[in-house]
């Protein structure tokens, strides 16, 4: 008994420490799936998830207990929608919930099917994806889809389009194309939020399989997008996928030849693909932090509360990645820091020393006013660094300017000399008769 | 004859002491007829202005010189700060802030505030005595006794210097008035201390107000005239030449001044009649030391020769000015000299209402009896005509002028008006009271009635009870008449040896009866006075009153605004703003703004301008490039207060189409009418000062009927897609808005779909109306 | 022809006239005339200097300029006042006129240090 009660005493400070800021990492995840079969036939999934630390929940979709909060807690850091055909969410749960779940900083994984729901649909809309409105279409394509054993209506397609991107990823190359069965999205261009991880190729079109094409389909080639990712202003990250069955063991297994090429691969890329893009999605990478922001007079160690202009200042900021267990130091040249009016009067590269830590010195500009350090780091696949510290900057003072101009001695003569007069010149009014 | 000089010299000191306990009674009285808002509301910093001016003060006090010299101000327009030594007159800071640290170092504990509220009464006082120094010299002392008894109560000053009213001209006005006469004193003097003393006085001058240009220009166009009629003399050449020069020094100490006290055009006249005084000096000289013969010579020697070198010199001059584009004068000189300047090229300045030209009534309102007196005062600074009666008459007619440009510069023309209504009013006693002196029956004087008296006789026995100011003015200009017609035949050359002084005298009864009227048009003055500042001009204006059936209603929503602003924002939040506002939300609600009543930078004005007159989503991009995080609204329309935002919006356009001309005044228009009813154009419902002055100004009586412009409004039921009201004050009149932050997710392209109806669907919607627009 | 030499002969007379009329002067009248050109003299140099080499410490060309000019203004109004010729100022003590003078020349200075630098 005492031995129970040691052991949850030992439990409690650990299960406080297990979602903190400093760890970013989510640790409990919520899935909601249609019906539990998917629980088994996405096995190999799951278990990579859970391998890596994560307490995966299942629940129904439709469960009337489910819930993402209770007493204004959020009760998961995660949410994965392995449900595209339900209506209407159980419990507490509805498409405005799970945006203010995701609103709040939390990790959404979204994957629909080609009979999604509307909710599924809504949800992905919000989030800036756009399915294809036409609900029985299926993303088809002809010269690139799988070579199979049966003959089929080309909507298996294997795709190797991917992001360039290391963080996104995984620094290892995926080798095999990976194997999509679904609906295809497209997203907006001018959205900087969102980023295509997996486009289908130029050759595949959004259409439904089964009946003739009358009019043009409406997502064409390259634009279509299988797997899409967001990064919200706050961070949060979403992956939104038209396609579950990608996710299946039996994809992550069978062996993968694009029609017209003739390597056949024993393993699709599923597997690889899909764990090192829910590493990114669940901040294992690419998830960096900028502490310690100070700045001060060369020369100095306090930070003062207003600069002049035309003084030597340094500047440093420290900026750590999240290796999934630890912080790491993060290391790149190009991380700039501006001195910023309205405009940026100074623009410079901080230099780092490999251990995260950037600084770098410069000049207060001639102009006076209010500046801010400027520190805007957006890189593709890392979360957005936005610093800002309001400094002033004041003119010289009365007496900060040269106290006796060379220029000027001729000047400085004559006044003197109109004093000396002056004296020798009463002497002698006062003393002559 | 001992006897008559004892008794003489009795009566000069009795004189003396009377007079010395007038002066004292003046200023008590100058002193608290200002005190009415004092005791009608509270004692608190009325208007706009003053707020930076106590602000400043408050620093000064906090901080010493040194740093309030320094002072780089980073809590206003931001970001570009503004430097406050270089840009602000310093005298009226430094006085209050001086006799706040003389009080407390005698241990009289009054807070800055209240030394900042009673420095202008206080100095009003000495304002009055520096009239009667001033008239004095002028006339004589019971002119200079009428005449500050009615500086003490001129409507026109007590506006700007009630208690309460921490402003420029506060000081300014005794400053200019003390310089005045110390130059008079000066010219009949001939003595440098007095020269040394009105440069020290216009030194004062110079840091305290902007109009110190008024000074730097009437006395050298006095001294002009004076050269030209042919009084030049060599008490004008001490009074003029050291005052040009130590002046010219001093101003260029102050830093808001600088250099523009040789560069600019409001400078150039006092140069150009000192390098004229010099020749007409050395003219004189030369004149003196020679035959005149040889000085004939002189002449035409010089006039060839010289005259040729003079006019390359104004060449040359010439073209220097002429190169800048405003010719060297500063945009407020120009719409000064010119009416119409400001309203075409500078809305900024033509926006203020205190830069409209005045009306007619407002010369009633703010002189009073005097605009009556002054043409007799001055018929009455002409005989005799000496420089400083010149000088008087010179300033009144400069002032009339440029009060009639600009109503704020009726401050001016007040001083002026007294002393020659002074004059007048003391003449008119004189005249008076000395017919009654000789008509008493122990003297017998009766002969020297002559013929100018019979004219007087003849409008004497008209005179019946009547209480009429015109006929008593008539009266008061036949009676002058008459005596400078007999006063003509006196002054011929002075070879007469009999100087027989000739007195007009009046019946008694005539004199008797003028003097009463006289007290009564003085009894009217006073009345008015009072009047006036009891009930015109002691409105602090941050707080409002109304008089209803159900008693007094305050309206204290401005502070409430600024106090919420204080309480409930961090220190470092930027509120954005007309820039009406500026100061009082810098001195108030301590928080960084954006534009304020400086009005230096116009850009960054109209950036403002064009933010509220943009669509939400513009203004949002604006405001959030400007860091703002509040926008503060003045909205009467709930109370009928006429001075609030939608009244002003016009000029925001047409401020901010001055310099982005996508802001057109004619989008705003609906056939050259400014509406907000719903005939008003789209581009006036969209924009964002219409929004935040009406959001959800229908729930007040369900009709949105806007009692300033007397409709009802034309987009009643709207919501605010990039701003969140914040807080509203209780009479709607200030309301406070906050940018909603970037969406966290940008929505897709698909448009929502409308919910399905079925029966297991909870519909959670509010039950708003779907408006049209 | 001739009107140039009957200029030429004008001027001769004239100036002849105004060198015999000034020697009559007094002589204290002619030391502070002498200080005058003194100050004016300075003050032309100074304006050549700034023709040539610029205007750039504005204020110390300023102060400086203004001080020979003040001064020489300065000692013309103390002529004035000290020279017994002058009816307006024959009830005026020369002490009195000096201290004035001294008064105003100690702001002047004083001002001109403030405003130099």
């Amino acid at each position: 008994m005492a031995k129970l009660i040691f052991l949850i005493l030992t439990l409690i400070p650990i299960l406080c420490t297990s979602f903190s800021p400093d760890k970013p990492s989510d640790r409990r995840i919520l899935v909601l799936v249609d019906d539990f079969a998917v629980k088994s036939s996405h096995s190999l999934y799951f278990k990579s998830l859970q391998s890596r630390g994560f307490d995966l929940d299942f629940k129904l979709a439709d469960d009337p207990k489910i819930a993402l909060q209770r007493y204004g807690q959020y009760l998961y850091d995660g949410l994965v929608l392995f449900s595209p055909t339900i209506e209407r969410f159980g419990g507490s749960i509805d498409a405005a919930a799970i945006l203010d779940f995701v609103d709040s900083g939390h990790d959404l994984i979204v994957a629909a099917d080609n009979n999604a729901s509307d909710l599924i649909r809504e949800i992905a809309t919000e989030c800036g994806v756009d399915f294809d409105e036409d609900y029985t279409a299926m993303v088809v394509d002809h010269a690139g889809y799988a070579v199979s054993s049966t003959e089929g209506d080309h909507t298996l397609i294997a795709s190797d389009d991917f992001i360039k991107s290391d963080v996104i990823l995984g620094s290892k190359k995926i080798e095999a194309p990976v194997l999509f069965q679904g609906i295809g999205h497209s997203l907006n261009p001018s959205n900087r939020l969102v980023l295509k991880v997996l486009s289908a190729s130029p050759t595949a079109f959004s259409a439904n399989p089964k009946s003739k094409l009358t009019s043009p389909p409406s997502l064409l080639g390259s634009s279509i997008s299988l797997v899409s990712v967001i990064q919200a202003r706050n961070n949060a990250r979403i992956l939104i996928s038209g396609s579950l069955s990608m996710f299946s063991n039996r994809f992550f297994n069978s062996g993968v030849q694009k029609a017209g090429s003739p390597t056949k691969h024993d393993k699709s890329g599923n597997e690889q693909f899909l764990t090192e893009l829910s590493k990114w999605v669940l901040h294992e990478r690419g998830h960096l932090k900028a502490v310690n922001v100070k700045h001060h007079k060369v020369g100095e160690t306090d930070e003062p509360s207003i600069y002049r202009i035309n003084d030597d200042l340094e500047y440093s900021v420290e900026i750590y990645e999240w290796s999934g267990t630890t912080w790491e130091p993060y290391v790149a040249d190009d991380v700039q820091v501006q001195f910023y009016m309205m405009s940026p009067y100074v623009l410079k590269n901080l230099a780092n020393d490999k251990k995260g830590h950037y600084f770098t010195s410069f000049k207060v500009p001639d102009v006076y006013g209010v500046f801010q350090f400027k520190v805007e780091y957006n890189r593709l696949g890392y979360t957005s660094l936005s610093l800002a510290k309001q400094i002033p900057v004041r003119p010289f003072r009365h007496n900060e300017y040269e106290r006796f101009i060379p220029a000027a001695y001729p000047y400085y003569g004559a006044a003197f000399s109109m004093m000396a007069g002056f004296f020798v010149f009463s002497a002698v009014h006062l003393y002559n008769k | 004859m001992a006897a008559t000089d004892a008794q003489s010299s009795l009566r000069h000191a009795f004189g003396n002491v009377l007079v010395f306990f007038i002066l004292i009674l003046i200023g008590v009285l100058a002193f608290s007829i200002r005190l009415f808002s004092v005791i009608k509301y509270e004692s608190v910093i009325h208007e706009f202005d003053p707020y930076f001016n106590y602000r400043v003060t408050q620093f000064l006090s906090k901080n010493g010189i040194y740093d309030f010299w320094n002072w780089f101000d980073d809590r206003t327009w931001y970001p570009l700060g503004r430097v406050i030594g270089g840009t602000v007159y310093p005298g009226l800071t430094l006085t209050a802030g001086t006799l706040w640290w003389v009080l407390n170092s005698l241990n009289i504990p009054l807070s800055v505030e209240t030394v900042c509220v009673f420095t202008a009464p206080i100095f009003s006082a000495f304002a009055s005595w520096a009239t009667y120094l001033l008239t004095k010299e002028v006339k004589g002392s019971g002119a200079g006794l009428t005449a500050a008894l009615f500086l003490a109560m001129v409507p026109s000053y007590i506006s700007r210097s009630v208690a309460g009213s921490y402003d420029n001209e506060a000081v300014a006005i005794f400053a200019l008035i003390f310089t005045f006469y110390l130059y008079i004193k000066t010219l009949n003097t001939g003595s440098l201390f007095y020269a040394t003393l009105n440069s020290i006085a216009y030194f004062y001058m110079v840091c305290s107000w902007g109009g110190y240009t008024f000074i730097i220009n009437l006395i050298p166009m006095h001294a002009l005239l004076c050269v030209v009629t042919g009084r030049y003399s060599s008490r004008l050449y001490i009074a003029y030449a050291p005052f040009v020069i130590l002046g010219t020094l001093l101003a260029s100490l102050v830093p808001v001044v600088g250099f523009n006290a040789v560069m600019t055009s409001e400078h150039f006249a006092s140069f150009l009649v000192f390098i004229l005084i010099h020749v007409v000096a050395l003219v004189y000289y030369i004149k003196g030391i020679l035959s005149p013969k040889m000085f004939k010579v002189a002449v035409t020697l010089v006039v060839s020769g010289g005259l040729a070198v003079c006019f390359a010199m104004i060449a040359v001059l010439i073209a220097m000015v002429a190169s800048s584009p405003t010719m060297g004068w500063s945009g407020r000189s120009l719409s000064l000299l010119d009416p119409t300047y400001a309203s075409k090229y500078i809305p900024i300045i033509a926006s203020v209402s205190e830069h409209q030209p005045p009306t007619w009534p407002s010369y009633f309102m703010d002189i009073n009896v005097l605009a009556f007196l002054v043409p007799a005062g001055i018929i009455a600074c002409f005989s005799p005509l000496s420089d400083a009666s010149s000088f008087v008459i010179l300033y009144i007619v400069t002032s009339v002028y440029f009060s009639g440009v600009m109503v704020r510069l009726m401050l001016v023309l007040a001083p002026a008006a007294c002393i020659l209504s002074g004059i007048a009013l003391s003449q008119a006693f004189d005249v008076f009271t000395r017919s009654i002196k000789f008509q008493l029956p122990s003297l017998s004087v009766d002969s020297h009635v002559d013929a100018g008296g019979a004219s007087s006789e003849s409008v004497g026995p008209d005179d019946t009870v009547k209480t009429d100011k015109t006929e008593d003015a008539h009266k008061e200009r036949t009676s002058k008449k008459s005596r400078k017609k007999e006063k003509e035949p006196v002054e011929k050359p002075p070879s007469k040896s009999q100087i027989k002084k000739r007195l007009s005298v009046l019946p008694l009864e005539t004199s008797i009866i003028a003097i009463i009227l006289l007290v009564l048009l003085g009894a009217f003055y006073v009345v008015h006075s009072v009047w006036a500042a009891a009930e015109a001009y002691s409105a602090p204006s941050i707080v409002l009153t109304s008089h209803s059936h159900d008693g007094l209603h305050v309206f204290d929503d401005f502070r409430e605004a600024y106090a919420w602003l204080s309480h409930n924002t961090e220190v470092d939040d930027k509120v954005a703003s007309w820039w009406d506002y500026g100061y009082q939300t810098t001195a108030m609600a301590n928080r960084t703004v954006i534009v304020d009543n400086n009005t230096w930078n116009n850009t960054h004005i109209a950036t403002v301008g064009t933010a509220m007159s943009s669509p939400e989503k513009a203004a949002w991009e604006i405001f959030h490039s400007l860091d703002v995080k509040y926008v503060l609204v003045v909205f009467g329309g709930l109370v009928g207060y006429p001075s609030d935002d939608i009244n002003k919006f016009l000029w925001m356009v047409r401020i901010g189409g001055g310099v982005f001309p996508h802001i057109k005044e004619p989008d705003y228009l609906r056939d050259g009418q400014y509406r907000i009813d719903s005939m008003a154009t789209p581009t006036m419902l969209n924009s964002l000062m219409y929004k935040l002055s009406y959001y959800r100004f229908v729930e007040t009586d369900g009709k949105a009927f806007d009692r300033v412009r007397r409709t009802e409004i034309g987009k009643k039921h709207f919501k605010l897609t990039h701003f969140e009201e914040v807080f509203t004050t209780h009479h709607w009149m200030v309301r406070l808005y906050k940018l909603k932050p970037p969406k966290n997710r940008i929505r897709g392209k698909i448009k929502k779909t409308k919910s399905k109806s079925t029966p297991k669907t909870v519909s959670k919607r509010k039950g708003l109306k779907r408006n049209p627009f | 022809m001739a009107k140039t030499s009957s200029t030429t002969k004008d001027a001769q007379d004239l100036f002849h006239a105004i060198w015999s009329a000034y020697s009559a002067t007094p002589t204290n009248l002619k030391i502070i005339d002498l200080y005058v050109v003194f100050a004016v003299f300075t003050a032309l140099l100074q304006v050549v200097y700034m023709a040539l080499v610029g205007t750039f410490p504005f204020n110390s060309f300023l102060s400086g300029v203004l001080s020979c000019v003040g001064t020489a203004v300065l000692a013309v109004c103390l002529r004035i006042q000290v020279n017994k010729e002058n009816k307006e100022f024959k009830d005026l003590a020369p002490e009195r006129a000096f201290a004035d003078f001294v008064l105003c020349n100690l702001v002047l200075h004083l001002v001109i240090m403030n405003f130099l630098g």
